[in-house]
Parts: structure tokens; C-alpha cells; sequence
């Protein structure tokens, strides 16, 4: 495997790792609030609350890193292969899911997240 | 399935309509990172130099304005449904956009990418499943 390939890789995979950091916050954040019916006073009441949480600028934070971070993979890497590695983080969010946000990960849960992942490797190298 | 609390098909909705957003973002970014391309960074003053240039173009501040639309309309799913649901139904844009392309603009979509659309498509199902499933253990 050529270095350079080796680096992309590495950027990908740090870049998907920084996003399954965000989503985790995230969503952490938000099981704390509920929204029952989307009406659009029940939407803004739920944004104020969000912009609230301060726990949300650390996932801002996050999302700021990997944009950067994906910025300049764009400027090394094929998009075809970059959207193709980035099917990584398919695999991370269903672990952290499970690990911690106690989310319950049945196995067709499992074979639907793989599934997809090859689907994705098949679509975007194809 | 109006009455499942889980993924509802409004809900579908709202997950592809952040796939188009999400598209329209990586467009955005890719449009501000096309000059640098080929760009050699070295140390910590490229970086900035890079930094600096995309900081200045229009396409970066676009592109930032439809993060901030995709995470409000994410975060409002979110509060609906489990990570472990959201994340990879959300891969139906790489269904749809290859459709649509076929459809619309006349594009052939050769058979290693049809073996992939359905493997995305079979994944898609599953996951939903599991969604429902869930809940109805819970009730």
C-alpha cells in the first residue's frame, strides 16, 4: 500500500471517528429534551433549548474539525474513494450506539448497518 | 404506519431532505477547496495560507449556512429516533441520487452499482424493521 494511501486513511478514519464523537453528543444532549408534535412553536422551543445545552458547542466543535479535516481530504483524495471509506462510520455510530447510548442493536439491526456499508463500497468505487 | 413512533414516513422524509442538504454541502466544500487543490501543507503556515483562502471563499460560507440548516433538521429527528436508526437510513441518498440521475438525466447505472443500490436498499429495510420491532417489545 502506497504511503500517501495510507495517509488518507488515516485522515478518513479520524474524520469518521470526530463524527461519531458529534453525533454521541449530540444525541446524548438531545434525549434529555423532548419534542412531542412538530409544530413550528414546539421546533423553535426545542432550538432554543438545544442552543442552550452547552454540550452542543462541543459537537459544533467537533463537526467545525471534521469539516476542515474532510476540506483537505477533498483536496488529496478521489471523491469516489473518500465517500467509499467514509461507510466507516456506519460501523462506529452502530458500536458507540450500542456501547454507550445502551441503544439496543438486534442483529437485523446489524446486518441492515452492514449491508449498507457494502451497498456503499459497491455504489460509490462502481 | 402514521402511528409508529419510531420512523415515521414523515420522518423518512426529513432524514432524505438532510441527504440533499448534506449533498449540497460536500458541493459547497468541495467548490471552496478546488483551488487549493494540489495544495503541498507542510507546516503550521500552510495550514493557515489553506485556511485562509477558504476562509475567503463564498462557497465555504454557503456551505456553512447548510450545516446549520442540517443540524437543526437532525437534531429534531434525533429527538425522535435511535442513533443506531437515524445514521444508516439516512445512506438512502446513495439509492436516490443514482435513481434520479438515471431517470432524469439519462444516466446508465452499470450492474456493480445496481448489486450496491440494493444492498443499501435491503440494509435500509432492515434497519427500519429493527426500529419497529423495538417498540413493539417495549410496549
Amino acid at each position: 500500500m502506497k504511503p500517501e494511501m495510507l495517509f488518507i486513511i488515516s485522515l478518513i478514519t479520524v474524520a469518521s471517528i470526530f463524527d461519531t464523537i458529534r453525533e454521541l453528543i449530540l444525541k446524548t444532549a438531545i434525549n434529555s429534551l423532548k419534542i412531542e408534535r412538530y409544530t413550528i412553536k414546539n421546533i423553535i422551543a426545542f432550538i432554543l433549548k438545544l442552543i442552550a445545552n452547552p454540550w452542543i458547542y462541543l459537537a459544533l466543535l467537533f463537526s467545525t474539525f471534521s469539516l476542515f479535516l474532510w476540506l483537505f481530504i477533498l483536496t488529496k483524495a478521489d471523491l469516489n474513494l473518500a465517500f467509499s471509506l467514509d461507510s466507516m462510520h456506519y460501523i462506529f455510530i452502530a458500536f458507540a450506539s450500542g456501547l454507550v447510548l445502551k441503544e439496543k442493536m438486534g442483529s437485523l439491526r446489524w446486518v441492515g448497518t452492514v449491508s449498507i456499508v457494502i451497498g456503499i463500497v459497491l455504489v460509490t468505487l462502481s | 404506519m402514521p402511528s409508529n413512533k419510531n420512523l415515521t414516513f414523515k420522518l423518512f422524509l426529513f432524514l432524505i431532505s438532510t441527504d440533499f442538504l448534506e449533498t449540497f454541502t460536500h458541493y459547497c466544500f468541495k467548490r471552496s477547496a478546488m483551488p487549493q487543490s494540489g495544495f503541498q501543507v507542510l507546516n503550521i503556515g500552510d495550514a493557515l495560507l489553506f485556511a485562509k483562502i477558504s476562509v475567503l471563499s463564498p462557497f465555504l460560507w454557503l456551505g456553512l449556512l447548510s450545516v446549520l440548516l442540517t443540524f437543526v433538521i437532525w437534531s429534531t429527528i434525533l429527538s425522535k429516533v435511535d442513533l443506531s436508526v437515524a445514521v444508516p437510513v439516512a445512506s438512502f441518498s446513495y439509492v436516490f441520487i443514482p435513481l434520479v440521475s438515471m431517470i432524469f438525466l439519462r444516466e446508465t447505472i452499470g450492474p456493480l452499482r445496481w448489486a450496491g443500490i440494493m444492498f443499501i436498499l435491503i440494509g435500509v429495510v432492515c434497519v427500519s424493521l429493527s426500529s419497529k420491532e423495538k417498540e413493539v417489545s417495549a410496549q
